[in-house]
């Protein structure tokens, strides 16, 4: 099976799954909904509109035979990979240490050669992102090792 | 109501911080627009979470500033390095370039900074006559009426300018399913929430198109980093001559036109305009040979288009709470946020900040005019910031502009899944742009759908009694099937 057909295939399974999640939602009393919709309703409505949709992209597909799409860069996958990195450090450290090594190591990995760029990079945005949000937005960032350092 | 208007409009010139909010957000919108990838609608995204602190007047000014300066600051980097700043200036690449590469850049930059302010300013007086008129006309409105409005709004996903009309549609009923997610409203049942409680009241806006534009640009922008811009060198931006002006009014005037009509459909913007705008300016042209090799009338009907399209998008927005395009769905997204309810309401009780944004957007015309004459130089060496310092900046204004709209960290993380799901979908020709008006649609298919039935004791088809609704559904239907019959009768004709 072509590559291109793999679009369509997790797009219907995706869709087939919210219909068996939807079976699955409570159902509410004659009373209050009436002459209206169950909750459930709407969104298998929604998913047997999009796997007809999909039957129609399969067909287009067929007939017109695009190109299959090549691997994504090393770039992507890495920045990727950072996300969840980024996702460890907010959970277990800190969200500005997290945004720090993310920072630093993106611009590494997207080619920066300078280390003394990449770390100013790294440490002036967060500082100033910090700055503008907490004493002129007023926002309370979540607790870590470094919040907690100016939290008390 | 008039002289209401002219004074609410009339204000913002003599509201120094006002002022200073859309200079200070022109310059930015200017520096968005000449980043390649950092669009009108990333830009907005990026900046919503910064103006929740704000009048909702300024912040709904700032974020319509951005728009029409970014949409107008496209232009800087298509015609000085054949890279449009944003999609809406792809069309100016046409003929931007060639005439820069003539060493007539200066001359290009003029033209289009002189077609976006006339296309502009063009908008919004049209925006100011039509959008009350529209607002008497939606008072009329009830539930099939709103529904098949939105079945209407939803069918012009079709022919959004990127992607094939099946994917968007598919695109578009990924984000109406989005918009089932949470408590439902009837019966407070709870619906694809996984336990989850911070998604009782459903999925919120912002951090979903913070990674739907912003993340997935950066994930998209991490294709490019090896990419090499090479610059055309320009003196100065030189303003039309006399000679100049003869050749393109007519088709800067017919581009206006066009922008607006354009911008005002559901679902369609800036870039749909331009290309339209521009390839009719070639159509109209008396020197059609010199399109492609630097023709000014290209540059003209490209831009003037484009930025008529920004007020015409504001049309549906602000009236009906229909989004005309990607950033649209930002700015309604941020008149929610403040309590500004779009839809006759805001035409009724709130006819004065209604028209302070319309004077915040015409005075950002002009701001983005004179900058564009006198600092386009400067601005389009932003243009140059290496994409390894500049997209991690970006993520890092992602990510905390995620958490400060209701400081959880599920907004970051659902910021970073969208995103990463809106770079997949792009991938693979799916615009993003439909899933953001999906989800802002969805609950007014779903509810105005549920009132309707309750309204005709569960006969749905008592929708198509409504003269309103039956027409906004033959709308739908001719936008969703009129392509193909019209492909069809061709091919019979042939």
């Amino acid at each position: 099976m072509k590559n291109i057909y793999l679009i369509p295939l997790i797009l219907s399974i995706f869709s087939l799954a919210v219909i068996a999640i939807a079976l699955q939602l409570d159902t509410s009393p004659e009373m209050i909904v009436g002459d209206s919709m169950q909750a459930r309703s709407f969104p298998i409505f929604l998913m047997i509109l999009k796997l007809i949709l999909i039957g129609i992209l399969t067909f287009q597909f067929y007939k017109n035979n695009p190109k299959p799409i090549a691997l994504e860069k090393y770039h992507t996958w890495g920045s990727m990979f950072l996300f969840l990195l980024f996702y460890l450090l907010t959970v277990y450290t800190d969200m500005f240490i997290g945004i720090f090594i993310v920072i630093f190591l993106m611009s590494i990995l997207w080619g920066e050669r300078r280390i003394w760029v990449a770390f100013l990079t790294a440490t002036i945005t967060p500082g100033l992102v910090f700055l503008l949000f907490d004493y002129v937005l007023k926002i309370r960032f979540p607790r870590g090792i470094l919040m907690n350092l100016y939290y008390g | 109501m008039f002289e209401q208007a002219i004074s609410a409009m009339a204000s913002v010139v003599v509201d120094p911080y006002l002022l200073g909010l859309i200079f200070a957000t022109t310059i930015l919108g200017v520096i968005i627009g000449v980043l390649p990838g950092l669009g009108a609608t990333t830009g907005a995204a990026l900046l919503l979470p910064f103006t929740l602190t704000m009048d909702p007047v300024h912040a709904i000014a700032v974020l319509a500033t951005i728009y029409v300066s970014a949409t107008f600051a496209g232009s800087i980097t298509a015609i000085l390095i054949n890279t449009p700043g944003t999609s809406a200036a792809a069309a100016t690449t046409f003929d931007g370039y060639p005439l820069a590469q003539k060493g007539e850049a200066g001359r290009a930059l003029g033209i289009a900074v002189i077609s976006s302010t006339v296309g502009g300013i063009f908008s919004v007086l049209i925006l100011c006559f039509a959008a009350p008129l529209l607002a008497r006309v939606a008072y009329e409105f009830r539930s099939p009426e709103y529904f098949a409005l939105t079945v209407f709004g939803l069918s012009m996903l079709a022919s959004i300018s990127a992607g094939g009309a099946v994917k968007n549609l598919i695109g578009g009923i990924f984000g109406v399913w989005l918009s089932t997610i949470g408590a439902e409203r009837v019966t407070g049942i709870e619906r694809f929430m996984f336990g989850n409680y911070e998604l009782y009241e459903g999925l919120h806006f912002v951090p979903i198109f913070i990674g739907l534009f912003a993340i997935s640009e950066l994930l998209v922008q991490s294709k490019t980093v090896d990419k090499i811009i090479k610059t055309v060198s320009m003196k100065a931006v030189k303003l039309p001559t006399l000679e100049d002006y003869k050749k393109i009014w007519k088709t800067i005037l017919r581009s206006c036109g066009i922008g607006t009509f354009i911008g005002v459909l559901p679902a369609e913007g800036a870039t749909v305009a331009s290309m339209i705008g521009y390839s009719e300016a070639r159509r109209w042209s008396k020197n059609k040979k010199e399109f492609g090799k630097g023709s000014i009338e290209g540059i003209a009907g490209a831009e003037a288009a484009n930025n008529a399209a920004t007020g015409g998008a504001m049309v549906p927005t602000m009236v009906l709470g229909i989004p005309g395009s990607g950033t649209t769905a930002i700015i309604l997204v941020g008149l929610m946020v403040h309590g500004l309810r779009p839809g006759v309401y805001l035409f009724t009780e709130q006819v004065e900040k209604v028209y302070q944004i319309f004077g915040s957007m015409f005075v950002a015309n002009v701001m983005f005019m004179l900058m564009g004459l006198y600092a386009a130089k400067l601005f389009a060496r932003v243009s140059l910031v290496p994409t390894q310092i500049l997209w991690p900046i970006v993520f890092a204004l992602s990510v905390i502009g995620a958490y400060a709209f209701q400081g959880q960290l599920l907004d970051v993380w659902l910021a970073l899944i969208f995103g990463v799901i809106g770079f997949f979908a792009r991938r693979h020709g799916f615009s993003v742009a439909p899933i953001a008006v999906g989800l802002i649609l969805g609950e007014m298919v779903e509810t105005n759908l549920q009132h309707s039935l309750k309204m005709f004791d569960g006969a749905w088809w008592m929708i198509l009694t409504q003269p309103l609704a039956l027409m906004f559904l033959v709308f739908a239907f001719l936008g969703l099937c009129g392509p193909m019959i019209f492909s069809w009768i061709t091919k019979q004709k042939d």
